[in-house]
């Protein structure tokens, strides 16, 4: 449990810092304490951990998630993610206390933190989950998350959409290769919990055969590729690694936090995780050595190019990583000692050096390099972290990134294998160049010549702390090992595991200083060399050539468009047929089947339904060949009603109800719009039609064939499908006999309500979200070439348009007599005491959620037909439609999330009646208040506010600006020109 | 022979509403539309697995009347309205075209996208 709640956490605190309530009542220095401490506490929490990890080696907790599949929402704890969340957390608390001195703009930083968490969240479940496919969930969230921060400013910055994008693109290509890799090995390993594959930390002998089996598979290849994809793309490794650089347009707290930290460490937490399930295999080893080495070349020459003090740390850190990976590639223990000790150190001065990088962009305006200089004495401070950080990633003796490199030559020395003096002088190529970009940092930015033209404001002294404290670390824990580094390293790496600072005089201590002297070395030549370093490809210039044929293709796709619908029918249709066809399927299905029906018998109820199914084809009929579309909406209301009544005959009064009231309201609507639409338009299409002009009716006899084998072919298999429907062994009888346990006597309701009732649930999020598409287009959308306008849905706001009222209402009287008012007045009570019944006795008799909406609905919409948009607005205060439906859709998915908390699963049935010692009580009314009740006043209270949202958005003025805008009411003198 | 009237009705339904569809008068295509979901409505009534002369009621059921089907009613009620809201989103998008290009002809927006 306490690793769930862990996770869970961070995410919790973004949706606290999300809360409008907690966004107006705390200010933006209480939110960075509060989440600073948050990420403290966890710190602190997992660090607890330890002294556990030492007795078992690893905490393994399980929650079910989809039993069915046999998929555990599952964690998993040991020396090797212990080191990782750490980093997350502590690191994490420094940078979040950070990023409140680095926005000045309070609703920047807390969108900003809301991010920033969630990314927190999602980084610990990757960490600490505890199976494969939890891990990937986490590993997308986290791609999700970075998407958003390296965006950030995508609002007015176009880097900052393209740099996300790229990142995005990049890392969920190789995610999509990597699920493929985890489904494929989870497969081949019949497993897919950590300690089921043989993932562990000391080889043991049943993990060591696990792993030789997995790597004899004969999919081990393609697997191993599709894994270690997913993890060079995520890690940023060679060729991919261009991503890294785009994503600097991040706020810098981002790039410190993701970009250097954690998130570009998931891939190798990924490869460090698998290693000994996969390392059998020499490819797994070869392939992480020869990239990692490639990485960690190519981002240490080409960092020193690097005008943005971003850049070159983003490159430095490609270099890093890629020396990480190729540690891990390393075959013994070695390896993994020097990568978990790089990874501490890195994290530490890495994310320092961003940190400074942030606050000098927020005191001089730039990151360029070459424009700043001579900084010391404003920013001493930022000085001296960037002396211990810069030294520490040079390798400077006694610093934590002397211990890093002293441990990575050490393994180097260790690793016997014919290339051994090759990919010795890989290594120590980078780190000379890693040292000279890190004299750079040093000297162009702080010392030199202070630049007069620099514009300078001095940041807030908060801006330093995490920074110096960061730099501390790195100073102060190469000295402490003992006590603090030494045991977290020993969980990690349990074989024999020793480290000293210094061990004498030997080799690699030797070589550290020749490193760092040689870096001083091209650190005073580097005008000359930065100016020779080019490179006529790179990766970056690939990635657009790929993106432009992507485009292209696009585009040459599109021309096959013609956006006339009957060529979309006539392909899709005529596809279905070729494929139905040619596939034998049709011939399959028909063959068995009775083509016509057997019984010819015909009773009364029979003709009362020919006669209405008649009735609705023949007002089908008249939809087309009326001229005027009022007439066609009023055929078409026919239609509807017509089916109500077959709905009635058929014995189905809920439907039949709700069927004849949502037709009223539909036909309405269709009146109502004709108003709105300029009527010149629609006679001038009338008259086009209709007048005999040859050119309107083109192509008539295509779209008549067309649609005639449509029908026909509608006919056919609704005729086949009827006749040979089955007996009565369907589940609707299961659903007849168990009614009775949900406490209600309307089966279909109870359907809806309970036994679908996530159907339901969905449905009316479908509908509201139908609704508000409505608002959108008539509403809001309509203020062309603005701000979107201000809620004026507002009835307080009302006095601003007074001249609007008065029009408003003069509009209006043309259906606003003194009887249509006061039916409305009548009707919406009454409408509303209808409703209420309907609710509550919806199990006893017809009616139910459904019905009590529409039904409120309807009254309101008269009251908006009738008064008009403003005096609706003014009399019916309450009536506030985009309020009504939030509620309702909280209420619905409350009532379906509360049975989880008392153990009955999601939407499960609850009587809270009985529950309460009240069911007599209340049975005595003929009610029973259970969790299907609440979920029909959800449902009707939905409906009701998203009705209220269509109605309101219709009704709603149009611009004034246009001349006197046609309305509803015009429908009369239109009509009479016809 | 009701079977066979449904199958008609469904399919002559369904016709009418994807020839409005293929026409130039955007109201009259937004009204096929509709006439196309009626037209599925109507298919569920009918495909239903049994029909009865009593309500689908759990007071019936125990005195062992024949009660209709009540699974398609509840797969139709939802349908009602959530068709009722794909619908007056296409009757918003007729008004933005109307506003937007002068004209309620699919053709002359066609002309007008080139």
């Amino acid at each position: 449990m306490e690793l769930l709640i862990v996770t869970a956490i961070p995410f919790l605190l973004a949706v606290f810092l999300a809360l409008p309530a907690v966004r107006s009542a705390l200010d933006k220095s209480a939110q960075t304490l509060l989440s600073s401490l948050v990420m403290a506490a966890l710190f602190i929490w997992l660090l607890a951990f330890a002294p556990r990890l030492q007795a078992e080696p690893t905490v393994i907790q399980s929650f079910d998630w989809i039993p069915s599949l046999g998929i555990t929402l599952s964690f998993y704890l040991d020396g090797l993610s212990l080191l990782f969340s750490l980093i997350i957390t502590g690191v994490g608390a420094l940078i979040f206390f950070y990023a409140g001195a680095y926005f000045d703009d309070a609703s920047e930083h807390n969108r900003f933190m809301i991010w920033l968490s969630s990314f927190a969240g999602a980084m610990l479940a990757v960490i600490l989950s505890g199976n494969l496919l939890m891990m990937f969930v986490a590993w997308e969230m986290t791609s999700i998350t970075s998407f958003a921060l390296i965006g950030f400013k995508g609002g007015k910055d176009a880097d900052a959409r393209e740099g996300a994008f790229k990142a995005l693109f990049i890392t969920s290509c190789g995610a999509l290769a990597l699920i493929v890799g985890i489904v494929m090995l989870s497969v081949a390993a019949g497993q897919m919990l950590y300690p089921d594959l043989g993932i562990t930390l000391v080889a043991d002998i049943e993990s060591i055969l696990k792993a030789k089996s997995l790597a004899q598979h004969e999919w081990y290849t393609l697997f191993a590729i599709l894994i270690m994809l997913g993890g060079f793309t995520k890690s940023a490794q060679f060729p991919f690694h261009f991503w890294l650089p785009g994503a600097m347009s991040a706020p810098t707290p981002a790039s410190a936090y993701l970009h250097s930290a954690t998130m570009v460490k998931a891939g190798i937490y990924l490869f460090a995780r698998l290693s000994p399930v996969m390392y059998q295999n020499d490819l797994w080893t070869s392939m992480l050595l020869t990239v990692g080495l490639l990485t960690m070349l190519v981002g240490a020459y080409f960092a020193v190019k690097q005008k943005d003090i971003k850049g070159l740390l983003a490159y430095s850190t490609v270099s890093k990583l890629g020396t990480i990976v190729a540690m891990i590639g390393l075959p013994d223990q070695n390896g993994l000692k020097a990568a978990l000790v790089g990874i501490i150190a890195h994290a530490l001065y890495k994310s320092a050096l961003f940190l400074v990088a942030g606050a000098i962009d927020h005191a001089t305006g730039t990151r360029f390099i070459n424009r700043l200089g001579g900084l010391r004495q404003r920013l001493p401070a930022l000085f001296f972290v960037t002396v211990i950080s810069a030294l520490s990633m040079a390798g400077m003796p006694f610093l934590l990134g002397f211990l890093a490199k002293e441990v990575l030559l050490d393994a180097m020395l260790h690793y016997t294998a014919p290339w051994t003096q090759l990919v010795m002088l890989v290594i120590v190529f980078s780190a000379v160049f890693t040292a000279m970009a890190a004299y750079m940092l040093i000297y162009d930015i702080f010392l030199g010549k202070p630049r007069s033209e620099i514009h300078f404001h001095r940041p807030s002294a908060l801006i330093n702390l995490s920074p110096v404290l960061l730099s501390l670390l790195s100073l102060s824990l190469g000295l402490l090992l003992e006590p603090l580094l030494l045991p977290l390293l020993r969980l990690a790496v349990p074989k024999v595991f020793e480290l000293s600072l210094f061990a004498g005089f030997n080799d690699v201590f030797i070589l550290s200083l020749a490193i760092l002297a040689a870096g001083f070395v091209l650190f005073l030549l580097r005008k000359p060399l930065i100016a020779r370093i080019t490179f006529p490809i790179s990766c970056d210039m690939i990635y657009r050539e790929i993106l432009a044929y992507v485009r292209w293709a696009g585009t040459t796709v599109l021309h096959t468009q013609s956006g006339f619908v009957r060529y979309y029918l006539v392909i899709i249709l005529g596809a279905v047929a070729a494929v139905l066809i040619a596939s034998g399927t049709l011939s399959n299905i028909a063959a068995g089947q009775r083509l016509l029906p057997t019984d010819f018998s015909v009773t009364i109820t029979d003709l009362a339904k020919i006669f209405m199914l008649f009735l609705t084809v023949a007002a089908g009929v008249m939809t087309v060949v009326v001229r005027e579309h009022v007439k066609a909406a009023i055929a078409y209301g026919v239609i509807g009603y017509a089916i109500g009544v077959i709905f009635l005959i058929d014995h189905a009064p809920d439907v039949a109800l709700v069927q004849l009231l949502v037709e009223t309201m539909a036909t309405v609507l269709i009146i109502i719009m004709l108003g709105r639409i300029r009527a010149s338009i629609r006679l001038k299409m009338i008259e086009g039609l209709w007048t005999g002009r040859h050119d309107y009716n083109l192509g008539i006899l295509r779209d008549l064939g067309i649609s005639i084998v449509i029908g026909l072919a509608v006919f056919v298999f609704a005729l086949i499908a009827l006749v040979n429907r089955p007996e009565r062994d369907s589940i609707a009888e299961w659903h007849l006999e168990n009614t009775h346990l949900v406490n209600t006597e309307d089966v279909v309701g109870a359907i809806v309500a309970d036994f679908r009732g996530t159907d339901t649930l969905l449905e009316i999020a479908v509908f509201t979200t139908a609704a508000l598409g409505v608002l959108t287009l008539l509403a809001r959308g309509r203020q062309t070439g603005g701000a979107f306008v201000p809620q004026t849905l507002q009835p307080s706001s009302l006095r601003e348009f007074d001249e609007d009222v008065v029009e408003e209402i003069q509009d209006a009287t043309s259906l606003s007599t003194p009887f249509t008012r006061s039916v409305s007045y009548v009707v919406l009570p009454v409408a509303i005491l209808i409703g209420i019944e309907q609710i509550l006795y919806g199990g006893r008799g017809p009616g139910d959620g459904f019905t009590a909406g529409v039904t409120i609905g309807l009254a309101v919409s008269l009251w908006y037909i009738v008064f008009g948009y403003y005096e609706a607005k003014r009399q019916l205060p309450w009536f506030r439609p985009e309020l009504i439906t939030r509620l309702g859709l909280v209420l619905a998915i409350a009532n379906a999330v509360f049975p989880i908390v008392i153990g009955k699963g999601f939407m499960g049935h609850v009587e809270f009646d009985r529950a309460l010692g009240l069911y007599d009580l209340i049975g005595s009314f003929g009610l029973h208040i259970t969790s299907s009740l609440i979920f029909e006043i959800a449902i009707a209270i939905t409906v009701m506010g998203g009705l209220g949202i269509i109605i309101e958005a219709i009704a709603y003025p149009t611009a004034r600006s246009n001349g006197r805008q046609e309305n509803a009411y015009d429908e009369h003198e239109t009509m009479q020109h016809v | 022979m009701i079977e066979f009237t449904f199958a008609l009705a469904i399919g002559a339904l369904f016709g009418i509403g994807v020839f409005q569809l293929l026409r130039r008068d955007l109201i009259k295509a937004a009204i096929g539309f509709a006439i196309l979901f009626s037209a599925i409505n109507l298919f569920f009534v009918a495909a239903g697995a049994f029909e009865g002369d009593f309500a689908p009621y759990v007071s019936n059921v125990e005195a062992q009347r024949q009660t209709s089907d009540p699974l398609v009613q509840a797969l139709i009620l939802t349908a009602i309205v959530v068709s009722f809201g794909s619908f007056s989103l296409v009757l918003g998008f007729v008004n933005i075209i109307s506003r937007r290009y002068d004209t309620i002809d699919s053709n002359e927006i066609n002309k007008l996208k080139h």
